[in-house]
């Protein structure tokens, strides 16, 4: 497993790129969705794949309640987007996306279009964050619709396809903020062993541009 | 021949930073890895041109750009970063950078910003 | 060659949109069910002849794909259709217009540029279909038609809620036959089923449209009454009870004679939560069948 560690360089460049990668992320999203949003510093964390309920239960507030919105995304970078948004959250990014104006809306639909809302702002984050990073070392990938998620992440496992049982994964975890919505969630980018191993090389191409 | 200082937090930014320079100029380059370090070496060195990541621990590019301002109103610093919204942008403005050059750097961004510099610093020479 | 025929032969919508939303290609299925073809379309801007589709949530996603080249997913639940298009394959559907499901994602030029986007359009109007049949199966009581007792549970707890949120006038009535059992006995169950159908329909006619029938239990019925208030129920319970009393009801060629007790209560804004309303009710509805053939307001 000696492959999957990163030197001091490679997690140096590795946390200078997704600074960058989610940097440009945060300012095309202001772009795009009209409203200036925060992204944090990403914070990098290796752990084995069957730690991810632990993982996620030291990540997360265990007193808030989240809606959770999951996608996958499929390249030489692949693995699990989770997107963790304040449970009321939805009634809010409703009015931000402007869904209401979509129909004649009756209360009994109102439940489906906040969800629609948060998954419609999960595509648009999780996007943004894996194509500024793919881009940045030459990858492109491809996404899985986004979908609510029922199970709570921090009592079940990553899906076995993906992420074989006793391998490594990589957590890329950033914070962010819709400043004039005052809403605050975490997004949680996870890739597989196979995905450690292409950043490593990727890293290695990037830094040879330079020499 | 030009002192240069290089502020950012990551090694590796530095480096790639300093790669990036015209191979056949002269310069004299230091690192500073956070504000605080920054605005020390400034004062010893007085370097010609500075870049500044926007980003650090202890303290972040925009605290260390208004002092090295106030110790020389006319410091010529470049702020690199990633973050190019607008709001981030006019502040990086209204502190007294020259200008903003996007991360990921690449060596013609960094030459276009070196001659930029070079006429901010002869302008005020000679002014 | 071979992929310009597989788009033009694969049965689903396929058109590509330059960064100014003008088309730069739509397949034969787009030219089919629109009745434009690529002729007069390529080349042109997309909100020329689709002009509903010029509105926030699309230009987003759009801007989306040619900056962060993800995809964007457009599902039928929250969007029905982005083509108004008439249902092609399906006949009997209750939609007017072919529900579809679309995905837009990246094209890119050599140098990994997002220069185009995609979107593919799936008819799913037979999927939507079974699903809205099921959907309202789940709602129904098979032997009547009418709701069942779950959706008129689900329905009572939002219609208190909205009652309470607004301040209006909500009512209940509840029913049961008098002495159904004998008719069963006496006459077998199919008789007993038919004069179930025959009663509920009977007591759906003098209904309003927003007013809500449901089969609670057996021989029980549930109406749920918006914008009602007390006397007004009260006037409706008696009304139902004297049609019942005066019908002569043929089932299968057997009359029977039917009579109900019926309870009734209206929502006060000091009752806690819809189950008290149902409680009213219910207790009214107790004290009704002590007589038979009586109403009984909860006051």
């Amino acid at each position: 497993m000696s492959e999957t560690r990163f030197s001091a360089t490679e997690k140096d460049l590795l946390q200078e790129l997704m600074n960058i990668g989610f940097g440009q992320a945060a300012a095309d999203l202001a772009q795009v969705i009209g409203l200036s949003i925060k992204l944090s510093i990403p914070d990098i964390q290796l752990f084995k794949t069957c730690e991810l309920s632990r993982h996620m239960t030291e990540e997360m507030d265990g007193e808030q309640e989240f809606s959770l919105i999951e996608q996958y995304f499929l390249g030489k970078f692949q693995g699990i987007a989770l997107l963790a948004l304040p449970a009321r959250s939805g009634k809010k990014l409703v009015t931000l996306f402007g869904l209401q104006d979509q129909c004649n809306w009756s209360s009994e639909n109102l439940a489906m279009l906040e969800k629609e809302a948060m998954i419609e702002v999960g595509n648009i984050l999780i996007g943004a964050c894996v194509g500024k990073i793919t881009e940045l070392l030459n990858d492109v990938v491809l996404y899985s619709p986004p979908r609510m998620r029922i199970q709570d992440v921090r009592d079940s496992n990553l899906p076995n396809n993906l992420f074989a049982p006793g391998s490594l994964a990589i957590s890329l975890k950033t914070v962010f903020h819709f400043e004039r919505k005052k809403i605050t969630g975490q997004l949680f980018l996870i890739a597989n062993q196979d995905s450690i191993a292409w950043l490593k090389t990727a890293l290695n191409a990037f830094m040879e541009q330079y020499e | 021949m030009t002192t240069l200082l290089i502020v950012d937090d990551s090694p590796i930014a530095r480096q790639i930073l300093r790669k990036c320079l015209p191979k056949d100029a002269d310069f004299t380059v230091l690192e500073a890895c956070d504000g605080r370090d920054a605005i020390e070496k400034f004062q010893l060195f007085r370097p010609a041109i500075t870049f500044m990541d926007m980003t650090m621990p202890v303290m972040d590019g925009f605290e260390a750009i208004a002092e090295i301002r106030r110790i020389d109103p006319k410091a010529v610093i470049i702020a690199a970063t990633a973050n190019i919204q607008p709001k981030a942008r006019k502040r990086i403005a209204d502190l007294g950078a020259l200008m903003l050059l996007p991360k990921p750097v690449n060596p013609g961004a960094v030459r276009d910003a070196l001659s930029r510099a070079r006429i901010a610093t002869r302008d005020d020479t000679q002014g | 060659m071979i992929f310009k025929q597989i788009a033009d032969m694969i049965s689903m919508g396929l058109l590509v949109l330059d960064e100014d939303l003008n088309v730069h290609f739509w397949n034969r299925w787009m030219a089919l069910h629109s009745n434009i073809t690529a002729d007069e379309i390529v080349g042109k801007p997309l909100f020329d002849f689709f002009p509903d589709l010029n509105e926030p949530n699309f230009l987003r996603n759009c801007r989306s794909v040619f900056t962060f080249g993800n995809f964007a997913f457009f599902s039928q639940k929250l969007h029905r259709y982005l083509f108004p298009f008439r249902p092609a394959y399906s006949d009997r559907t209750p939609f007017d217009f072919m529900q579809q499901s679309c995905t837009m994602g990246p094209i890119r030029s050599s140098d990994n540029r997002v220069q185009y986007l995609f979107l593919s359009v799936s008819d799913v109007t037979e999927v939507a279909n079974y699903e809205e049949q099921l959907v309202e199966m789940n709602r129904k009581d098979a032997l009547t038609g009418i709701y069942n007792r779950r959706f008129f549970e689900t329905s009572l707890q939002q219609e208190f809620k909205r009652s309470l949120r607004h301040g209006r006038a909500l009512s209940l009535i509840m029913i049961d036959l008098d002495y159904f059992k004998r008719v069963n006995d006496l006459h077998g169950h199919q008789v007993g089923d038919d004069a179930l159908r025959a009663f509920a329909a009977a007591v759906h006619s003098r209904l309003r449209e927003s007013d809500l029938l449901a089969r609670y239990g057996g021989e029980e019925f549930a109406c749920l009454l918006p914008e009602t208030n007390g006397p007004a129920a009260r006037t409706l319970a008696e009304e139902l009870r004297r049609m019942t009393e005066e019908t002569r009801w043929v089932c299968r060629e057997v009359e029977l004679r039917l009579t109900i007790s019926v309870g009734v209560a209206e929502s006060r804004p000091e009752m806690g939560g819809f189950e008290i309303l149902l409680k009213k009710a219910d207790d009214a509805l107790y004290a009704a069948k002590a007589g038979r053939n009586r109403v009984i307001c909860y006051n």
